[in-house]
């Protein structure tokens, strides 16, 4: 294990949480919005999928990266559509509505995927590149950890400010949190609640699908079946985890990528570990945070709950 | 004007006609889906119930199929009848498959009766202390089951992967192939039915299952307790019932059949321990619970013809050049009418005038 410790490779693990963190980050800060307005999307993982799906397509129909960011925000756009019509409109079960999106999804894209590909090898892209940042990027160890990352990744972190601007200090924040603890209160007001909640879920959904599109697009080069393996679960527990602000998501972010990063490494490095033990760790890691995140304070009342006038 | 309104009793014709609606444009949407890949629709489709349903054949095939699928279905019936979210239907067939696995490597030896009701018991066991574990950090840690249960899913599945992957259960032999176990000698395996080699034991035990969920659900204080606590689990609570003692019965419940399912799959169908044949029962077995209207014997249907689906599956592939994906795809969508048909069925649209 002693491997581990030595400056570049430690220099490298944690560059590593940086970009592992991107596409989760994306998805539960998003999210979080989805969830402040008391929508329980259990959709993520679909969405994301779907996200990474088309970024895919689009990436390698038409060879340009940023369209296919563009198109897997489109698709999550989409998906969310259809979660605010289930949720919002048929005010089905937010649980059940989610379950059903990820099958779907699942489904959609193996099945796309699958006439995509056939008869012919599987098509393949160039990924985007790293853009350093300049002076900052040559700053010793933390330059190289945080200031040479793709732009996406900039994006994301910059994003968990501007999204705690948006709940906290303006005044569509104000009415989506009144949505989760009180909708009754924006209904009698003559706010439109339906068109709030689809709001929210949209904002979290386009997050989600641009998560979705940075997986494919930021550190592969070709789509698998299921390749968002579980991360829009992950995203979920973060913003769980985090007690729904977004500094609590961010730490909670951070955790699973670093462990993810450390068990990619140790993969890499060939320690004599069963690498399932590392891949597991995250979800592990996530029960555990769960176990310990009792009592919480700041869980929106009306979570999940359709709202009925 | 036109306002939504529910109704407090709904007609079942109209509850008739908002599921064939729903089943309609499940269909439809399919169908769209085939013309967008290129294959023609109705050879597509024609295909699909030839092999499904089309021959004596194909007919046990299907049935073989169903076998699992109405297993996890049933698991889900018993979860979602009391509005338990659980979702790991899916790792429970794998903790089933793994358990009862385990069970047959001690019990080899044992006469044959022994010996498959051992594995029988030991799958049941495995699927049951999964659902358990979910039960329990829902009720001593209040650990939400759905988050906790997709959770507990992957871990088990990387558990397996590591087990026949390098692990102890590895294959051993000349030729080995990786991510999966030897072969399951022949006495360990479960008895075929009507001399067909395809459909076994598994099947009357998941008939044997629905039957006896239907009792525990209609018939038992156990079932009004499964079913108060999904319509009202306050007013259960101050009846003196221990909610948290409940979710841990429904689980362990819940959990063995979903491990029967992983029996039957690799004692009466792949014959050896691997990951690929148990894939994606637990998630099915949700989408025919759910449209089988939460009903043990809406889910024996739903399960025979989603067994169908994808033993026809085949059969479409080579004849009309469709990938069996279409049927994850299909089912999705399926799913998704239903919910709406489900909640469209709950009301009706009535003309009010707007007073000014």
């Amino acid at each position: 294990m002693s491997e581990l410790f030595q400056e570049t490779v430690i220099v490298s693990i944690l560059a590593g949480t940086v970009r592992i963190m991107t596409p989760i980050l994306l998805a539960a800060i998003g999210e979080l919005v989805t969830q402040r307005a008391g929508i329980w999307n259990m959709g993520i993982e679909g969405t994301m999928l779907m996200g990474v799906f088309v970024a895919y397509i689009v990436a390698t129909a038409t060879g340009s990266l940023w369209l296919a960011v563009f198109a897997a925000m489109m698709a999550g756009a989409l998906v969310g559509l259809l979660t605010a019509f289930m949720t919002a409109t048929m005010r089905v079960d937010h649980f059940i509505t989610g379950l059903g999106i990820n099958l779907l999804s699942a489904g959609l894209t193996l099945f796309w995927f699958r006439i995509y590909i056939t008869g012919r090898p599987q098509p393949t892209f160039d990924g985007f590149d790293n853009v350093a940042i300049p002076v900052l990027s040559s700053i010793p160890y933390i330059g190289e950890i945080l200031f040479n990352q793709r732009l996406i990744t900039y994006f994301a972190f910059l994003a968990v400010p501007a999204i705690w601007f948006l709940l906290f200090r303006t005044r569509l924040g104000l009415e989506i949190r009144c949505l989760g603890e009180n909708p009754k209160a924006l209904d009698i007001k003559g706010l439109n609640v339906t068109i709030r909640q689809y709001i929210a879920i949209i904002i979290g959904s386009v997050m989600t699908g641009l998560g979705g599109g940075f997986l494919m697009l930021g550190y592969s080069d070709r789509f698998l079946p299921d390749l968002s393996a579980g991360r829009g679960w992950l995203a979920l527990v973060a913003i769980i985890a985090g007690n729904w602000m977004p500094k609590g998501v961010l730490a909670a972010v951070l955790v699973f990528a670093l462990l993810e990063s450390i068990a990619t490494h140790v993969q890499v490095l060939g320690i004599k570990v069963p690498h399932q033990i590392f891949l597991a760790l995250p979800y592990l890691a996530s029960i555990i945070i769960l176990m310990g995140v009792r009592g919480n304070v700041k869980q929106p009342v009306r979570l999940g709950i359709p709202y009925f006038r | 004007m036109i306002k939504i309104e529910a109704r407090v009793n709904p007609k079942l014709h109209w509850t008739v006609l908002m599921y064939v609606s729903a089943t309609c444009l499940g269909l439809f949407l399919t169908a769209l889906l085939l013309i967008f890949s290129g294959a023609d629709v109705v050879k597509a489709f024609s295909a699909l119930l030839k092999g499904a349903f089309g021959s004596q054949k194909a007919l046990i095939a299907t049935l073989a199929k169903s076998t699992p699928l109405i297993l996890t279905g049933l698991a889900t019936v018993v979860a979602f009848r009391a509005q338990v979210w659980s979702i790991g239907q899916e790792g429970q067939v794998y903790a089933g498959a793994m358990m009862a696995y385990f069970g047959s490597l001690i019990l080899l030896g044992l006469p044959t009766w022994l010996l498959i009701s051992g594995i029988i018991l030991f799958g049941m066991i495995g699927g049951a202390l999964l659902g358990t574990t979910a039960a329990v950090l829902k009720d001593r840690f209040g650990v939400n089951e759905i988050i906790s249960t997709v959770m507990l899913n992957y871990l088990i599945v990387f558990l397996l992967s590591y087990l026949i992957g390098g692990g102890p259960w590895t294959e051993v032999g000349d030729t080995v192939v990786y991510q999966q176990s030897s072969t399951i000698p022949e006495p360990a395996q479960l008895p075929m039915l009507f001399d067909s080699n395809k459909l076994h034991m598994g099947f009357l035990i998941a008939l044997v299952a629905a039957v006896i969920c239907y009792i525990i659900l209609e018939k038992t204080p156990l079932g009004y307790e499964i079913r108060a606590l999904g319509f009202n689990p306050v007013a259960l609570a101050y009846r003196g019932t221990n909610i948290g003692k409940t979710i841990i019965v429904i689980m362990v419940i819940s959990g063995a059949i979903a491990g029967l399912a992983g029996v039957s799959e690799i004692f009466g169908t792949s014959h050896r321990l691997r990951s690929d044949t148990l894939a994606n029962l637990g998630y099915t077995g949700i989408i025919i619970g759910m449209i089988g209207g939460l009903r043990p014997a809406g889910t024996v249907v739903a399960g025979i013809i989603f067994g169908g689906f994808s033993s026809g599956a085949l059969y479409m592939k080579l004849l009309a050049k469709v990938p069996s994906a279409l049927i994850p795809a299909m089912e999705g969508i399926l799913l998704l009418a239903f919910l709406c048909a489900g909640v469209a069925a709950r009301y009706k649209i009535v003309r009010i005038q707007r007073n000014v």
